[in-house]
């Protein structure tokens, strides 16, 4: 944090990008005493032009690069980059494929909202809530490990067509075992805790009204009294045939959010169980992708395919002109609106003190802003 | 609910509309009719500006600019297009309608593209910083030739085998 003396009381704080509290992001911050009078967002850290670079690459090497466009839920980012592709191609993905992106796409929701979890609570000064949430955290990198053969990168596990490998003997009891785990662990989370509700409780509120005006999407927008999932609304793979319910709270303030984290990790456990309950037999992956060639033309056209991902809406908009390279690729993070207009919108008039409380609540991920 | 809406457009806009899928609408519209048509359907509902986007398209020596529009109420999304001179970029912009939002992305594909958007009072760099190269994603920025100018370091000996193969 660097500090520099600009008025008679005023000062302007830079938070950030190597701060420990910020993530690889900053922010400008006008402050006279405690208060902030404005903020103004720095982004641009992690900036690697994942856009441009899909221009030059076939759809199985974008498939891997996808992975990193979000470190914290790299399975959901696979996912989307994969439909935006089937869609392009006209490809029928067989049933089995459809449930287990479900399944991992819920495992990854549930791994990236305990990651939330626990920067929350570093952020409200409670560190044994950090530490239990990576410890469990921990279980679900297990399963990835088995089933996509990597931790935290899965390595365009989800690609165009279905899933790259079946799942393994046992695992469907493996996920049910972790289940179990991730419940214990909510037994933990749902203990009120005067760290949370006293940094959290109507810090940050932000109204329906203009939630819906910054482009706010996700736990942000259904914190603040909005019922919109895109798993509902826009469905896709099998989510219209799974049952789940929509966490809403009206409060707006960043406990409303941290509420509806935890609440969504429940009903992600709910979807898996019903996905492994009803997982079909069959093929994996579409048979054109069995042994993919590698100069396959996707048709001309183009597509906007939208997820809902841990942080909210995410979107990818694919153009083709026949090539084997997609034409050009537009993505939407959802972090991009949370970190920028959100975020600054509500640091004004807030004290510093609150800083990390806001910037944890709003769920975000600097590398889906930067891409 | 599609035809609905798009009737409803058909009805006061010279538009070629499509029906992608259930829940995909696509709409091709003149620049000089944008904005009305933005104000329009912002009143049908489409509250949501899930992105803005550009297009390069080089050999027609356009850019294509999108919008992504979702409506909650109705759960579809539009995407509406429209065409603007690639040497002249100027469009209007949108920040009257959709707010901050709008500012924000159209702050974006102003770095990326260099797309002017007339009324939109911020369009400082936002990514890229010490930017002094054209646009980067524009189709015919050579970056590969702007790495070499600018960033290649002929006194490193593992630099040279990787650009002197190229």
């Amino acid at each position: 944090m660097e500090l520099e003396h600009i008025g008679k009381n005023e000062y302007e704080l830079f938070f950030g990008p190597a701060h420990p509290g910020s993530g690889n992001f900053s922010v400008k911050l006008k402050v006279e005493g405690e208060k902030i009078i404005s903020a103004r967002a720095d982004p641009g850290y992690l900036h690697r032009g994942f856009e441009k670079l899909m221009e030059y690459r076939l759809p199985l090497q974008n498939a891997v690069l996808s992975d990193r466009i979000c470190i914290l839920e790299p399975l959901n980012w696979n996912l989307i980059h994969a439909e935006a592709v089937d869609e392009l191609m006209g490809i029928e993905i067989p049933e089995r494929a459809k449930y287990i992106r479900v399944i991992m796409a819920e495992l990854s929701r549930i791994q990236s909202h305990i990651i939330w979890y626990g920067i929350i609570s570093i952020g409200t000064g409670f560190d044994t809530g950090f530490k239990i949430a990576f410890g469990y955290r921990d279980y679900i990198l297990d399963l990835f490990e088995m089933i996509t053969g990597g931790r935290v990168y899965p390595a365009g596990y989800i690609c165009p067509g279905g899933v790259r490998r079946d799942l393994p003997q046992g695992a469907e009891e493996r996920i049910l075992k972790v289940l179990e785990k991730i419940e214990e662990m909510l037994e933990f989370e749902r203990m009120e805790n005067p760290a949370h509700l006293e940094r959290m409780k109507g810090v940050g509120v932000l109204k329906l009204k203009d939630a819906i005006r910054l482009g706010a999407t996700g736990p942000v927008l259904r914190g603040s009294g909005m019922k919109a999932d895109v798993r509902k609304d826009d469905p896709y793979e099998v989510y219209d045939k799974l049952d789940f319910e929509i966490p809403v709270r009206n409060e707006g303030d960043a406990y409303a959010r941290y509420m509806i984290g935890l609440e969504e990790i429940q009903q992600s456990i709910n979807i898996i169980k019903q996905a492994l309950n009803d997982l079909p037999d069959g093929d994996f992956i579409a048979k054109e992708f069995k042994k993919p060639k590698l100069a396959m033309k996707i048709p001309e056209g183009e597509v906007y395919v939208r997820n809902e991902i841990a942080r909210g809406e995410a979107g990818i908009y694919m153009v083709s002109d026949g090539g084997t390279t997609p034409y050009r690729v537009k993505i939407r993070g959802p972090s991009f609106l949370h970190m920028i207009p959100v975020f600054e919108y509500l640091l004004k008039g807030a004290e510093i003190a609150d800083v990390p409380a806001i910037y944890w609540s709003l769920n975000i991920c600097p590398a889906d802003l930067d891409r | 609910m599609e035809t609905d809406i798009l009737n409803k457009i058909n009805a006061k806009f010279e538009v070629e509309g499509e029906m992608q899928r259930e829940r995909r609408i696509w709409v091709k519209i003149d620049k000089e009719a944008l904005i009305n048509l933005c104000k329009f359907v912002k009143e049908m509902g489409f509250e949501h500006l899930s992105a803005i986007s550009v297009t390069d398209w080089l050999k027609e020596g356009e850019y294509e600019v999108t919008y992504h529009l979702w409506s909650y109420k109705d759960k579809i999304l539009l995407t509406l297009k429209t065409r603007i001179d690639r040497n002249n970029p100027n469009i209007k912009s949108v920040v009257p309608i959709w707010g901050e939002n709008a500012q924000i992305h159209e702050r974006e594909m102003h770095e990326m593209f260099g797309v002017n958007f007339e009324g939109n009072n911020d369009l400082s760099p936002l990514f890229l910083e010490d930017w002094e190269g054209p646009p980067p994603f524009k189709k015919d920025f050579n970056w590969r030739e702007y790495v070499r100018e600018k960033y290649y370091d002929r006194g490193n000996e593992r630099e040279i085998s990787y650009f002197e193969e190229v």
